[in-house]
């Protein structure tokens, strides 16, 4: 066994290696793929855990990893709070997804390509580790190129027309955001002299009072491409298209995992590598948290209105990413003491991911059984899908946010937050929200047991195990995560307390 | 388009096109150009002959399944240039402090990994550009 220290390379470079041995492995032995890509991420999976372990407990992450051993000038890696606990949500519902997608990917993508998804699904898992991972800005450049192309590709894999429309949008818009992060990442070499966050951070402190607009100018085009790669409420447009023609287990994993990661990274940047004074001196977090909040009531009003059941999942994502960006913009500048709603919109990553690709799988297992896409049809579907709609219920209920459900914790958290820094606005913001959510969310259950069946005539094949039983899983997580949460929130209060220093 | 001059160029051409593009990725740590480089250019070698006899003749060189298996495989010497590295026991990608022989500075045999990685990158780029190439090809033929 190597030491724990290396853990968090050995992750990124092997799963990356294995993304490369995947195609070699297609045209030896096709039937190894879906194993070896399970075992790769379910390694992986037991690795983060031993990271979040050893960094709660331990101090082997107390210095960062360097590349080669170029200490103060290679890559870093460093496993702190956030990125350790990032790592776990990814790879943990990672898992689930892909041992869902074996089952759906069978009807959903012709036999030619179905080898190089698990390529391309190991290399997102990788870059999406590595970009938690990361503490070099070039680095993570890197990282989010391989992040946006892997995830275009595993959305135009399907190659119908609305997918290859969806994903070019997809690309043209988050080449622009990588672009707004180069220019942003030049103007803070500009200034400071270095890639490394930490250094970034000391040399920023130091030149706040001379270079005030270039800093001023490199933080507003991180915020906009970090809001254009993760849907923030207006440069969202890209988003319904994309996740709601995607396969089912890439939505899910689109939608619950990659565009959390780079609210982390944000989150990562905002806080490491500018000084604090700049925060007090510009409302970047009031035009985050007014961001979000459009994107909260917009969203969920777009979702009202949707016919396609994966469409309006997919714009209640962009409802739900506000919650998390919300969480970044009630923290005050001026009071850093409170931290609570940011940690509410960490906690939120979790809890969103869990629940939306839950609900994404739910989609693809109606579609997988009965063909059914429009929410319209799903009246009295409920008594011919027991258990997927009875996830449903869960899922939905933690959408609301009701109690003992994971969605609950974390808008409790936000809104005790948005109290603590006088902002009772927001906390109106939160319950306006629910009650969208409940409006649009609770209907399709209601009518799928209550309704008049109308499918007499519809064969509804039988779901297979493996696409059922991560399903259930998550459900039972999401119960988990509302009815005991504290370890999780243990890990955000010391991830929060370490970044705000 | 059958041009018996352009075929008759590209026949005489090709070759030292490849031993320019295998010089520079195998003098890539002593001199300008590296796996990228090179890799364009022994690339562009394999165009050239398709474009000049037709895909057919030059899938007949590279067929499109050893292009992938090039590529997956010059990205794995890459990685696995640094696990050897992770075994000796020094950290990912570590060079001279790892064991690797540095050899005389200034000779081909010298600078211990990177001429490894550069080959698997220059390996890498050049199957790289064939593979898009055939996709692109073949995308067209495919719709007509």
């Amino acid at each position: 066994m190597p030491a724990i220290e290396h853990y968090p390379i050995i992750m990124v470079a092997g799963l990356l290696l294995l993304a490369f041995i995947m195609p070699l492995l297609y045209i030896w032995k096709r039937n190894w793929c879906e194993p070896v890509a399970i075992f790769a991420i379910s390694v992986a999976l037991v690795m983060s855990l031993c990271i979040i372990y050893e960094v709660v407990q331990g101090d082997a992450f107390e210095e960062g990893y360097w590349m080669g051993g170029w200490e103060h000038f290679g890559i870093e890696f460093k496993a702190d709070y956030l990125s350790s606990y990032m790592l776990a949500v990814i790879h943990g519902v990672g898992l689930l997804i892909l041992i869902y997608g074996i089952g759906d990917l069978k009807k959903e993508l012709v036999e030619k390509v179905r080898g190089w998804y698990y390529t391309l699904y190991l290399l997102l898992m990788g870059a999406m580790s590595g970009m938690a991972l990361t503490n070099d800005l070039f680095n993570l450049f890197v990282f989010m190129e391989i992040v946006a192309i892997s995830a275009c590709a595993i959305i135009s894999i399907k190659e119908d027309r609305e997918c290859l429309e969806a994903s070019f949008k997809y690309l043209i818009l988050s080449a622009m955001g990588t672009g707004c992060y180069l220019l942003s990442v030049a103007m803070i070499y500009m200034i400071t002299g270095y890639m490394n966050l930490d250094m970034v951070g000391e040399t920023m402190a130091l030149g706040v009072g001379e270079y005030p607009l270039n800093i001023l100018v490199a933080m507003s085009l991180m915020v906009v491409s970090f809001g254009v790669k993760s849907a923030l409420f207006p440069l969202h447009v890209w988003l319904p298209d994309a996740h709601a023609s995607a396969p089912s287990p890439s939505s899910a994993v689109l939608s619950g995992l990659v565009i959390k990661i780079y609210a982390v990274a944000l989150v990562h940047i905002l806080f490491r590598a500018f000084p604090m004074e700049i925060l007090k001196e510009v409302p970047m977090t009031d035009i985050i948290l007014w961001m979000s909040t459009l994107g909260i009531i917009f969203g969920s009003i777009f979702a009202m209105v949707q016919e396609n059941f994966k469409k309006m999942l997919a714009y209640s994502s962009i409802a739900q990413i506000g919650y998390v960006f919300m969480g970044i913009g009630l923290f005050d500048p001026e009071r850093p003491e409170e931290t609570e709603a940011l940690v509410g919109g960490l906690l939120h990553i979790l809890n969103h991911a869990v629940m939306k690709s839950m609900l994404f799988m739910i989609a693809g297992i109606i579609i997988y059984s009965a063909g059914l896409k429009k929410i319209r049809d799903f009246d009295g579907i409920g008594n011919r899908l027991k258990w997927p709609m009875y996830i449903f219920i869960i899922g939905s209920a933690s959408m609301v946010g009701i109690p003992i459900t994971g969605g609950f914790m974390s808008k409790l958290h936000l809104a005790q937050g948005a109290i603590a820094v006088d902002m009772p606005f927001f906390v109106m913001v939160i319950i306006a929200s629910s009650l969208l959510n409940a409006i649009y969310y609770m209907p399709i259950f209601i009518n799928a047991f209550l309704s008049e069946s109308k499918h007499e005539n519809v064969t509804f094949k039988p779901v297979p195990g493996s696409m059922m039983i991560p399903v259930v899983i998550l459900g039972g997580l999401v119960l988990l995560f509302g009815i005991y949460p504290a370890p999780v929130i243990g890990v955000l209060e010391s991830a929060v307390e370490s970044l705000i220093q | 388009m059958e041009d018996q001059i352009v075929r008759m160029i590209c026949r005489v051409i090709v070759p030292f096109i490849q031993i320019y593009g295998m010089f520079i990725i195998i003098f890539g740590h002593l001199s300008p150009g590296g796996g990228f480089a090179g890799g364009a250019i022994a690339g562009a070698s394999m165009v050239l002959f398709a474009l000049s006899f037709n895909l057919q003749a030059g899938s007949k060189k590279i067929s499109e399944e050893s292009a992938s298996l090039l590529e997956s495989g010059g990205a794995l010497v890459f990685v696995l240039a640094g696990v050897v590295a992770l075994v000796l026991g020094a950290n990912y990608l570590t060079n001279l402090e790892a064991g690797f022989p540095a050899g005389t500075p200034g000779r081909l045999f010298s600078a211990g990994v990177i001429p490894v990685i550069t080959l698997g990158l220059g390996l890498k780029v050049t199957s790289s550009i064939v593979t898009l190439f055939y996709h692109l090809i073949g995308g067209e033929e495919e719709e007509h």
